[in-house]
Protein backbone atom coordinates (compact mmCIF):
# COMPACT_ATOMS: atom_id res chain seq x y z
CA UNK A 1 0.00 0.00 0.00
CA UNK A 2 1.78 3.38 -0.59
CA UNK A 3 0.51 6.92 0.09
CA UNK A 4 -0.08 8.98 -2.59
CA UNK A 5 -1.42 11.72 -0.80
CA UNK A 6 -2.07 13.59 2.49
CA UNK A 7 -3.92 16.28 3.17
CA UNK A 8 -6.69 17.77 5.80
CA UNK A 9 -6.64 14.57 7.44
CA UNK A 10 -7.36 12.66 4.68
CA UNK A 11 -5.09 10.06 2.95
CA UNK A 12 -5.29 8.42 -0.27
CA UNK A 13 -3.82 5.14 -1.32
CA UNK A 14 -4.07 3.08 -4.53
CA UNK A 15 -4.40 -0.38 -2.58
CA UNK A 16 -4.57 -2.40 -5.61
CA UNK A 17 -4.42 -1.96 -9.89
CA UNK A 18 -8.81 -0.92 -9.78
CA UNK A 19 -8.74 0.23 -6.18
CA UNK A 20 -8.59 3.06 -4.43
CA UNK A 21 -8.64 3.79 -0.31
CA UNK A 22 -9.17 7.41 1.57
CA UNK A 23 -8.33 7.08 5.02
CA UNK A 24 -9.29 9.23 7.74
CA UNK A 25 -7.98 8.77 11.42
CA UNK A 26 -6.52 4.98 10.17
CA UNK A 27 -10.13 4.59 9.10
CA UNK A 28 -11.78 4.04 5.60
CA UNK A 29 -13.69 6.64 4.96
CA UNK A 30 -14.07 6.20 1.54
CA UNK A 31 -13.51 3.27 -1.60
CA UNK A 32 -13.20 3.86 -5.16
CA UNK A 33 -13.12 1.26 -7.62
CA UNK A 34 -12.61 0.02 -11.15
CA UNK A 35 -13.45 -2.52 -13.81
CA UNK A 36 -13.85 -2.90 -16.95
CA UNK A 37 -17.44 -4.52 -18.49
CA UNK A 38 -17.43 -7.59 -21.02
CA UNK A 39 -17.77 -4.46 -23.91
CA UNK A 40 -14.45 -2.89 -23.13
CA UNK A 41 -15.76 0.12 -21.36
CA UNK A 42 -14.78 1.09 -17.88
CA UNK A 43 -16.79 1.85 -15.08
CA UNK A 44 -15.96 3.85 -11.68
CA UNK A 45 -17.47 3.67 -8.66
CA UNK A 46 -16.92 5.53 -5.37
CA UNK A 47 -18.55 5.12 -1.53
CA UNK A 48 -17.76 7.50 0.71
CA UNK A 49 -18.93 8.92 3.72
CA UNK A 50 -18.48 12.92 2.85
CA UNK A 51 -17.49 14.91 0.04
CA UNK A 52 -14.40 15.36 1.02
CA UNK A 53 -12.92 11.91 0.55
CA UNK A 54 -15.75 11.73 -2.74
CA UNK A 55 -13.90 14.20 -4.24
CA UNK A 56 -10.54 13.50 -3.24
CA UNK A 57 -11.22 9.56 -4.54
CA UNK A 58 -12.53 11.30 -7.70
CA UNK A 59 -9.75 13.55 -8.78
CA UNK A 60 -7.31 10.86 -7.92
CA UNK A 61 -8.83 8.15 -10.30
CA UNK A 62 -9.52 10.50 -13.00
CA UNK A 63 -5.96 11.60 -12.81
CA UNK A 64 -5.13 7.70 -13.51
CA UNK A 65 -7.25 6.30 -15.53
CA UNK A 66 -7.97 6.65 -19.10
CA UNK A 67 -11.57 8.14 -21.00
CA UNK A 68 -14.29 7.65 -21.12
CA UNK A 69 -15.17 6.45 -18.02
CA UNK A 70 -18.39 5.90 -16.74
CA UNK A 71 -20.70 4.86 -13.58
CA UNK A 72 -23.90 3.70 -12.58
CA UNK A 73 -26.17 5.70 -10.20
CA UNK A 74 -29.62 5.43 -9.02
CA UNK A 75 -31.74 8.72 -10.27
CA UNK A 76 -33.24 8.93 -7.52
CA UNK A 77 -29.79 9.84 -5.12
CA UNK A 78 -29.60 13.15 -5.92
CA UNK A 79 -26.47 13.47 -3.54
CA UNK A 80 -24.30 10.85 -5.01
CA UNK A 81 -25.37 12.36 -9.14
CA UNK A 82 -24.25 15.72 -7.93
CA UNK A 83 -21.27 13.99 -7.05
CA UNK A 84 -20.20 12.55 -10.30
CA UNK A 85 -21.37 16.02 -11.84
CA UNK A 86 -18.81 17.75 -9.28
CA UNK A 87 -16.65 15.16 -11.05
CA UNK A 88 -17.35 17.06 -14.88
CA UNK A 89 -19.53 13.58 -15.50
CA UNK A 90 -22.88 13.73 -17.60
CA UNK A 91 -25.87 11.43 -18.42
CA UNK A 92 -25.21 9.34 -21.14
CA UNK A 93 -28.32 7.33 -20.79
CA UNK A 94 -31.35 6.24 -18.40
CA UNK A 95 -32.67 2.84 -17.72
CA UNK A 96 -35.83 2.24 -16.49
CA UNK A 97 -36.83 -0.83 -13.95
CA UNK A 98 -39.87 -2.30 -14.36
CA UNK A 99 -42.30 -4.26 -11.90
CA UNK A 100 -43.99 -6.97 -14.38
CA UNK A 101 -46.98 -8.49 -13.55
CA UNK A 102 -47.47 -12.29 -14.03
CA UNK A 103 -51.07 -13.02 -13.50
CA UNK A 104 -52.72 -13.77 -17.08
CA UNK A 105 -55.69 -11.87 -15.63
CA UNK A 106 -53.80 -8.26 -15.07
CA UNK A 107 -51.35 -8.84 -18.33
CA UNK A 108 -54.05 -9.31 -20.77
CA UNK A 109 -51.71 -12.29 -22.19
CA UNK A 110 -53.60 -15.34 -21.48
CA UNK A 111 -55.44 -15.59 -24.81
CA UNK A 112 -52.17 -14.07 -26.98
CA UNK A 113 -51.14 -17.21 -29.25
CA UNK A 114 -48.36 -17.10 -31.19
CA UNK A 115 -48.24 -15.65 -35.04
CA UNK A 116 -49.10 -17.81 -37.28
CA UNK A 117 -46.17 -20.30 -37.98
CA UNK A 118 -44.48 -19.50 -34.73
CA UNK A 119 -44.43 -21.65 -31.80
CA UNK A 120 -42.88 -21.25 -28.44
CA UNK A 121 -40.58 -23.83 -26.84
CA UNK A 122 -40.91 -23.96 -22.75
CA UNK A 123 -37.95 -23.33 -20.72
CA UNK A 124 -36.16 -26.41 -20.75
CA UNK A 125 -37.28 -27.91 -23.74
CA UNK A 126 -34.52 -26.01 -26.08
CA UNK A 127 -32.07 -27.89 -28.17
CA UNK A 128 -28.26 -26.71 -27.16
CA UNK A 129 -26.89 -26.76 -30.60
CA UNK A 130 -29.53 -24.62 -32.04
CA UNK A 131 -30.07 -22.55 -28.84
CA UNK A 132 -25.79 -21.28 -29.29
CA UNK A 133 -26.85 -20.56 -32.91
CA UNK A 134 -29.57 -18.03 -32.11
CA UNK A 135 -27.20 -16.46 -29.38
CA UNK A 136 -24.55 -16.17 -31.20
CA UNK A 137 -26.77 -14.75 -34.39
CA UNK A 138 -28.45 -12.47 -31.87
CA UNK A 139 -25.17 -10.98 -30.90
CA UNK A 140 -23.80 -11.04 -34.18
CA UNK A 141 -27.00 -8.31 -35.19
CA UNK A 142 -26.27 -6.38 -31.87
CA UNK A 143 -22.82 -6.10 -33.00
CA UNK A 144 -23.09 -4.98 -36.31
CA UNK A 145 -26.19 -2.54 -35.61
CA UNK A 146 -27.20 -0.46 -32.53
CA UNK A 147 -24.11 -2.02 -30.29
CA UNK A 148 -23.73 -3.02 -26.66
CA UNK A 149 -23.38 -0.11 -24.73
CA UNK A 150 -27.10 1.13 -24.56
CA UNK A 151 -27.51 -3.04 -23.62
CA UNK A 152 -28.60 -3.76 -19.95
CA UNK A 153 -25.51 -4.95 -18.26
CA UNK A 154 -27.65 -8.50 -17.56
CA UNK A 155 -27.12 -8.96 -21.23
CA UNK A 156 -23.53 -8.17 -21.93
CA UNK A 157 -20.99 -10.76 -20.62
CA UNK A 158 -21.82 -14.00 -22.70
CA UNK A 159 -23.90 -16.07 -20.43
CA UNK A 160 -23.81 -20.03 -19.84
CA UNK A 161 -26.96 -20.66 -21.92
CA UNK A 162 -29.40 -23.09 -19.52
CA UNK A 163 -32.10 -24.24 -21.44
CA UNK A 164 -33.63 -24.51 -18.63
CA UNK A 165 -33.81 -20.82 -18.17
CA UNK A 166 -34.77 -19.65 -21.82
CA UNK A 167 -37.86 -20.08 -23.72
CA UNK A 168 -37.42 -19.79 -27.69
CA UNK A 169 -39.59 -19.12 -30.67
CA UNK A 170 -39.13 -21.46 -33.79
CA UNK A 171 -40.34 -20.71 -36.95
CA UNK A 172 -39.88 -23.22 -39.48
CA UNK A 173 -37.63 -25.56 -37.55
CA UNK A 174 -35.68 -22.60 -36.77
CA UNK A 175 -35.17 -20.99 -33.56
CA UNK A 176 -35.91 -17.35 -34.20
CA UNK A 177 -36.43 -15.47 -30.63
CA UNK A 178 -35.35 -16.03 -27.27
CA UNK A 179 -36.49 -14.85 -23.56
CA UNK A 180 -33.68 -15.41 -21.00
CA UNK A 181 -34.83 -15.88 -17.34
CA UNK A 182 -32.66 -15.38 -14.25
CA UNK A 183 -33.93 -16.68 -11.27
CA UNK A 184 -32.45 -14.10 -8.79
CA UNK A 185 -33.27 -15.05 -4.93
CA UNK A 186 -36.93 -14.67 -4.99
CA UNK A 187 -37.30 -11.89 -7.61
CA UNK A 188 -36.97 -13.57 -11.14
CA UNK A 189 -35.55 -11.18 -13.78
CA UNK A 190 -36.04 -10.74 -17.79
CA UNK A 191 -32.73 -10.90 -18.66
CA UNK A 192 -32.95 -10.90 -21.89
CA UNK A 193 -35.97 -10.63 -24.79
CA UNK A 194 -34.57 -10.75 -28.92
CA UNK A 195 -35.86 -11.43 -32.03
CA UNK A 196 -33.78 -12.25 -35.23
CA UNK A 197 -33.91 -8.78 -37.11
CA UNK A 198 -36.13 -10.99 -39.95
CA UNK A 199 -38.61 -11.54 -38.03
CA UNK A 200 -38.99 -8.78 -35.93
CA UNK A 201 -42.36 -6.60 -35.81
CA UNK A 202 -44.73 -10.20 -35.76
CA UNK A 203 -45.04 -10.17 -32.36
CA UNK A 204 -43.19 -13.20 -31.44
CA UNK A 205 -41.48 -11.13 -28.18
CA UNK A 206 -44.76 -10.96 -27.07
CA UNK A 207 -45.90 -14.25 -27.40
CA UNK A 208 -42.30 -15.09 -25.76
CA UNK A 209 -43.21 -12.81 -22.76
CA UNK A 210 -46.65 -14.68 -22.88
CA UNK A 211 -45.19 -17.63 -21.84
CA UNK A 212 -42.47 -16.35 -19.78
CA UNK A 213 -45.13 -14.76 -16.80
CA UNK A 214 -47.36 -17.54 -17.43
CA UNK A 215 -44.71 -20.07 -16.81
CA UNK A 216 -44.23 -17.85 -13.65
CA UNK A 217 -47.48 -17.63 -12.58
CA UNK A 218 -47.54 -21.28 -12.37
CA UNK A 219 -44.74 -21.57 -10.22
CA UNK A 220 -46.17 -18.62 -7.37
CA UNK A 221 -44.16 -16.11 -8.76
CA UNK A 222 -46.22 -12.84 -8.82
CA UNK A 223 -43.60 -10.27 -10.35
CA UNK A 224 -40.83 -10.53 -12.61
CA UNK A 225 -38.38 -7.41 -12.56
CA UNK A 226 -36.77 -5.85 -16.05
CA UNK A 227 -34.51 -3.10 -17.00
CA UNK A 228 -35.13 -0.89 -20.21
CA UNK A 229 -32.98 1.39 -21.77
CA UNK A 230 -35.38 4.96 -21.97
CA UNK A 231 -34.38 4.90 -25.64
CA UNK A 232 -35.95 1.54 -26.31
CA UNK A 233 -39.20 2.31 -27.31
CA UNK A 234 -40.49 -1.23 -28.19
CA UNK A 235 -39.37 -2.91 -25.27
CA UNK A 236 -40.85 0.08 -22.93
CA UNK A 237 -44.07 -0.47 -24.91
CA UNK A 238 -43.82 -3.87 -24.62
CA UNK A 239 -43.93 -4.05 -20.55
CA UNK A 240 -46.02 -1.15 -20.46
CA UNK A 241 -48.70 -3.06 -22.15
CA UNK A 242 -48.88 -5.67 -19.88
CA UNK A 243 -48.83 -3.78 -16.98
CA UNK A 244 -45.51 -3.02 -15.95
CA UNK A 245 -44.93 -0.77 -13.44
CA UNK A 246 -41.38 1.36 -13.02
CA UNK A 247 -40.19 1.26 -9.74
CA UNK A 248 -37.32 3.14 -10.56
CA UNK A 249 -34.21 4.26 -12.47
CA UNK A 250 -30.38 4.24 -13.27
CA UNK A 251 -28.85 6.78 -14.74
CA UNK A 252 -25.26 5.74 -16.44
CA UNK A 253 -22.93 8.81 -16.54
CA UNK A 254 -20.06 9.50 -18.61
CA UNK A 255 -16.99 11.59 -18.17
CA UNK A 256 -15.24 11.65 -21.81
CA UNK B 1 2.02 2.06 6.23
CA UNK B 2 -0.83 2.90 7.81
CA UNK B 3 -3.02 0.91 10.18
CA UNK B 4 -6.59 0.96 8.57
CA UNK B 5 -10.05 -0.39 9.67
CA UNK B 6 -12.90 -0.88 7.87
CA UNK B 7 -15.23 0.61 10.30
CA UNK B 8 -18.11 -2.08 11.79
CA UNK B 9 -19.71 -4.31 9.54
CA UNK B 10 -22.86 -5.55 10.34
CA UNK B 11 -25.42 -8.25 9.34
CA UNK B 12 -29.45 -6.96 8.95
CA UNK B 13 -32.27 -7.52 7.48
CA UNK B 14 -33.79 -4.86 4.95
CA UNK B 15 -37.58 -4.23 6.41
CA UNK B 16 -38.21 -1.33 3.71
CA UNK B 17 -37.27 0.04 0.29
CA UNK B 18 -37.45 3.88 0.94
CA UNK B 19 -38.48 6.04 -2.27
CA UNK B 20 -34.60 8.04 -2.26
CA UNK B 21 -32.84 4.86 -2.89
CA UNK B 22 -32.09 4.06 0.64
CA UNK B 23 -33.04 1.06 2.56
CA UNK B 24 -34.58 0.78 6.10
CA UNK B 25 -32.53 -2.44 7.61
CA UNK B 26 -33.00 -3.81 10.93
CA UNK B 27 -29.62 -5.23 12.21
CA UNK B 28 -28.76 -8.14 14.28
CA UNK B 29 -28.68 -6.18 17.36
CA UNK B 30 -31.68 -4.71 16.65
CA UNK B 31 -30.92 -1.24 16.13
CA UNK B 32 -32.62 0.21 12.71
CA UNK B 33 -30.24 2.21 10.13
CA UNK B 34 -30.94 4.17 7.08
CA UNK B 35 -28.97 2.53 4.37
CA UNK B 36 -27.43 3.47 0.80
CA UNK B 37 -26.32 0.29 -1.19
CA UNK B 38 -22.39 0.49 -2.34
CA UNK B 39 -21.29 1.45 -6.16
CA UNK B 40 -20.13 -2.28 -6.47
CA UNK B 41 -23.65 -3.28 -5.81
CA UNK B 42 -25.20 -1.06 -8.38
CA UNK B 43 -22.51 -1.43 -11.02
CA UNK B 44 -23.60 -5.18 -10.59
CA UNK B 45 -27.00 -4.76 -10.82
CA UNK B 46 -27.68 -6.47 -7.53
CA UNK B 47 -31.83 -6.13 -6.66
CA UNK B 48 -32.33 -5.32 -2.77
CA UNK B 49 -35.46 -6.14 -1.64
CA UNK B 50 -37.14 -6.37 1.74
CA UNK B 51 -36.21 -9.74 4.06
CA UNK B 52 -32.90 -10.17 2.24
CA UNK B 53 -30.00 -10.86 4.74
CA UNK B 54 -27.18 -8.00 3.80
CA UNK B 55 -23.80 -6.97 5.21
CA UNK B 56 -23.91 -2.95 6.44
CA UNK B 57 -21.41 -1.31 6.82
CA UNK B 58 -22.17 1.61 9.65
CA UNK B 59 -20.75 5.13 9.03
CA UNK B 60 -18.62 6.31 11.46
CA UNK B 61 -19.39 9.07 11.57
CA UNK B 62 -23.37 8.46 12.14
CA UNK B 63 -24.66 5.12 13.69
CA UNK B 64 -28.13 5.51 12.55
CA UNK B 65 -26.29 5.48 8.34
CA UNK B 66 -25.33 2.68 6.43
CA UNK B 67 -24.22 1.23 3.29
CA UNK B 68 -25.03 -2.35 2.33
CA UNK B 69 -22.10 -4.06 1.26
CA UNK B 70 -23.32 -7.48 0.48
CA UNK B 71 -26.22 -9.35 0.12
CA UNK B 72 -26.86 -13.02 1.46
CA UNK B 73 -28.25 -15.40 -0.74
CA UNK B 74 -30.68 -16.72 1.42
Amino acid sequence: MSPVEFSDAVLLSRVAPGQWHALEDDLVVGRGEASRRPDGRMFVSIDAWHDVAFDRLAAAMLAALPRPLHTVVDEADLDLTARWRRAGFTVRRREWEYAVPTDPRVTGLDSVPPPTGVTIKAFGSAEQAPLHALDRAIRDEVDAGPGWPDMPAEVLARPVLDPSKCAVAVESGRYVGLLRIAMVTRLPRIGLIAVLAGHQRRGIARALLAHALGALHHIGKQTAAAEVTESNVAATALFAGVGGRRTGGNLELVLR
Amino acid sequence: MARTSNGIELEGTVLECLRNATFRVELQNGHKVLAHISGKIRKNYIKILPYDRVLVELSPYDLTRGRILFRYRN
